[in-house]
């Protein structure tokens, strides 16, 4: 009779275990992970993070490539990578998907990031360069180490942008555990990594950032572009936190590089 | 022609004091005062960028072919302080730019002034009080 | 920002200047940059994690020019008349050295600032009645040292006739490095054109420029400078709270950075205080043994102005420099046409 009751209670205790786990693994995060609060009561996001993987280079599941600078080598050869993109496929409309394998042939030449212009989001997430987010209750800021990029996200009344920008217009609220950013009126101008994906000024991104645990978030964003998607996607990745003692983002002011690129051909040719 | 560029360049000075927001570049070095323009044409298209805001018109040349001047204006930002949108310049607005051409001899210039064809000035960034409301 | 008559305004700053002149500061440990007397007449909000509230977004613009105009010697405050006086003459462009007009002033080429929404009402000197933003009783910054002299000689004597070479040879501002409204100090302008936003989180101040969206997140932890082999445009800097004051020490600058024909020695100290609800007193020192024989001090009068700071990219859309190269490049060939 005990040994029956016992399996039984082992029996339940393994299934409500188990079901527990099959929700973890279905949200793809710890359970119910409850983060610190700030002293204003909001989960505490504060703090210096940065993307691992190789979403930059392409946000799709890609094998190791060759470089496009010989004299590098193995240095800057593009790396393999998972992808970050549920279900790895970029639904681009028709007149599109031919404009993305146009992108990616040139992408040297058309890729924003070459030139040192500002990522927009979401390439300013997942960008290999860290981030830091500074949290007041009526501003959540975030401060981007690339090109000095910066956002700040609106925690009350959602406000609308007067025009488009680089970085885009955010406005954030609190969903239980989770930061959600509304991000409308970026310029057509960035793009989402360095394989081609691009966008038009009509890109919605809402963004999730949601603790799971204490050194990492776990990030989302769905992605809606009717001029260019046939419908949203979206890509999800965690976010690491730098736990280094004095752990700061530094200046990267990388303007000076990109003008050989840029204005080279304007310089006085010698013996002018 | 070399000798006046360096003229110019030694009255730009050197940045070591801190010189307001609007001269963030030598205009100077950037526009000619000898090469005042006056344009009219249709807009095609107002790029409401920064550091300066740019009014693509498209001006009919004597042979009748139309030639696009992009005309620099003030920074998108002040002109949203001034309750200035991307509607209130539309694309077809019959305008008239008198301004200074690029040094480089292209298509280029910094507005001085933008007139409507029915007269009214457009401000690019005068206070309510002295323009009115924002129009078209 | 709201427009109450000066008179009134001066005679609230008048209370809160005798107020300040009585109390001594709060808390604040001794340090060697002269400083104005800490705010004790009013409290300051504090942040959710207990600091002092400096967040808004806030403006500097003021025609109170950098230096004392000569003649003035030691006065360091004009009178409630003076100001008035000065005021009415500046919005009509009629004034000296006692105004720094700025991009204002009468010049043979300039942009129409009637377009760029130049507003000579909103001309105003700085609310604490200041003769020049240098404190105390010169009121100017110190002659340069020798070596200082002959380091920058040295540099524009190399730069002659090379100014439009290339990209190298522009300023910092035309190439998008580095705008003159994003440097530190922060020094004002006449015309209300550069603001910046405050953000506040726990161990960190965020000051964020609307020009070049430039940043700064300042660790208020009492860490260390990073090594002194890194150099950076905007130098390191690192803070920490007196009181009711965010005291920021900046260091490790680039030797190109040269603020006022300054070294890489350069070292600056900033204290910013919340005077007022919508009123802060941002006091910075400088000091550069390289450069100036004695450490100087300024002071300007921030105030509170109306959001929301907008995205000011500015290398993404810089066309001045490739017109300006080319400029030059087109006049070379011209020049060569001629000389033919």
């Amino acid at each position: 009779m005990r040994i029956w009751f016992s399996a039984s209670v082992s029996a339940l205790m393994l299934t409500i275990a188990g079901l527990s786990l099959a929700a973890m693994f279905a949200s793809g995060q710890s359970a119910a992970y409850r983060a610190p609060r700030t002293p204003d009561g909001k989960p505490n996001l504060n703090g210096i993070w940065q993307a691992l993987n190789t979403a930059d280079w392409d946000l799709q599941g890609h094998t190791a490539a060759k470089g496009p600078m010989p004299a590098l080598g193995a240095v800057f050869a593009i790396p393999p990578g998972l992808g970050v993109v549920e279900g790895d496929e970029i639904p681009y409309l028709p007149a599109a998907a031919a404009k993305k394998k146009e992108n990616q042939a040139n992408w040297m030449k058309l890729d924003p990031e070459v030139k040192c212009y500002l990522p927009g989001v979401p390439r300013a997430t997942y960008l290999p360069y860290p981030f830091q987010i500074v949290q007041s209750p009526e501003n959540i800021l975030m401060a981007y180490e690339y090109a000095g990029g910066v956002r700040t996200i609106n925690m009350g009344a959602p406000t609308k942008a007067p025009g488009d920008s680089w970085m885009g217009w955010s406005n954030g609220r609190w969903e239980g555990e989770t930061l959600v950013v509304d991000v409308t009126s970026q310029n057509d101008q960035t793009w989402f990594d360095r394989a081609g994906n691009f966008h038009s000024d009509a890109l919605h991104v809402v963004e999730r950032y949601t603790p799971r645990s204490a050194d990492t978030l776990m990030y989302e964003a769905t992605i809606e572009d009717p001029k260019v998607f046939s419908r949203p996607w979206k890509i999800s990745m965690p976010l690491y936190r730098h736990v280094e003692k004095n752990a700061k983002i530094l200046e990267y002011k990388c303007v000076e590089f990109a003008e050989e690129l840029l204005y080279g051909p304007l310089s006085k040719k010698p013996g002018n | 022609m070399r000798a006046k560029l360096l003229a110019v360049v030694t009255g730009v000075g050197l940045l070591l004091a801190a010189v307001p927001v609007w001269a963030h570049h030598a205009f100077a070095a950037e526009f000619d005062q000898s090469k005042p323009i006056k344009v009219r044409g249709l807009v095609v298209k107002w790029e409401l960028t920064n550091p300066h805001s740019w009014i693509h018109i498209d001006v009919k040349g004597p042979d009748g072919k139309a030639v696009t001047w992009m005309i620099e204006g003030a920074s998108p930002n002040n002109l949203y302080r001034l309750g200035l949108t991307k509607e209130s310049l539309p694309a077809g607005s019959d305008i008239t730019v008198e301004g200074y051409q690029a040094k480089d001899g292209s298509t280029r210039a910094v507005g001085r002034n933008i007139t409507f064809a029915d007269g009214k000035k457009f401000f690019l960034g005068l206070t309510e009080a002295e323009s009115g409301p924002a129009k078209q | 920002m709201s427009r109450r008559p000066l008179l009134s305004m001066a005679a609230l700053l008048a209370v809160v200047i005798a107020l300040l002149a009585a109390a001594p500061a709060n808390g604040q440990t001794q340090s060697s940059a002269p400083k104005a007397p800490a705010a004790k007449a009013w409290t300051p909000p504090h942040t959710p994690d207990g600091k002092p509230n400096l967040q808004g977004i806030w403006t500097d613009n003021t025609l109170t020019p950098m230096e004392r105009p000569k003649g003035l010697g030691a006065k360091e405050f004009y009178t409630d008349e003076e100001i008035a006086e000065l005021t009415k003459r500046a919005r009509t462009g009629s004034v000296g050295e006692e105004g720094d007009l700025g991009a204002a002033r009468q010049q043979a080429v300039r942009y129409d600032l009637e377009l760029y929404g130049f507003d000579p009402s909103k001309l105003r000197f700085s609310p604490n009645k200041r003769t020049s933003l240098i404190i105390g009783p010169e009121g100017v910054v110190p002659p340069m040292l020798p070596q200082a002299r002959e380091r920058n000689a040295e540099r524009a004597a190399k730069e002659k006739g090379h100014e439009f070479d290339s990209y190298a040879h522009r300023p910092l501002s035309e190439r998008c490095i580095l705008m003159n409204q994003e440097r530190i100090p922060m020094t004002p302008g006449a015309n209300e054109g550069n603001l910046l936003q405050i953000v506040q989180g726990p161990g960190y101040v965020t000051l964020v420029h609307e020009i070049d969206h430039s940043t700064r997140v300042i660790p208020t932890d009492g860490r260390p400078h990073v090594p002194q082999s890194m150099r950076l445009w905007q130098g390191d800097s690192v803070g920490h709270w007196e009181g009711n004051t965010l005291v920021v020490d900046t260091t490790n600058f680039t030797n190109l950075t040269a603020y006022r024909g300054s070294s890489e020695k350069l070292h600056l100290i900033e204290r910013f205080t919340r005077t007022a609800d919508d009123m802060m007193t941002y006091q910075f020192t400088v000091e550069d043994p390289a450069t100036w024989a004695k450490p100087w001090t300024a002071e300007v009068v921030w105030t509170k102005s109306k959001g929301p700071v907008y995205e000011w990219a500015c290398h993404e859309g810089n066309t001045m420099i490739s017109t300006i190269l080319n400029g030059a490049r087109v006049a070379e060939q011209e020049a060569a046409k001629k000389a033919k």
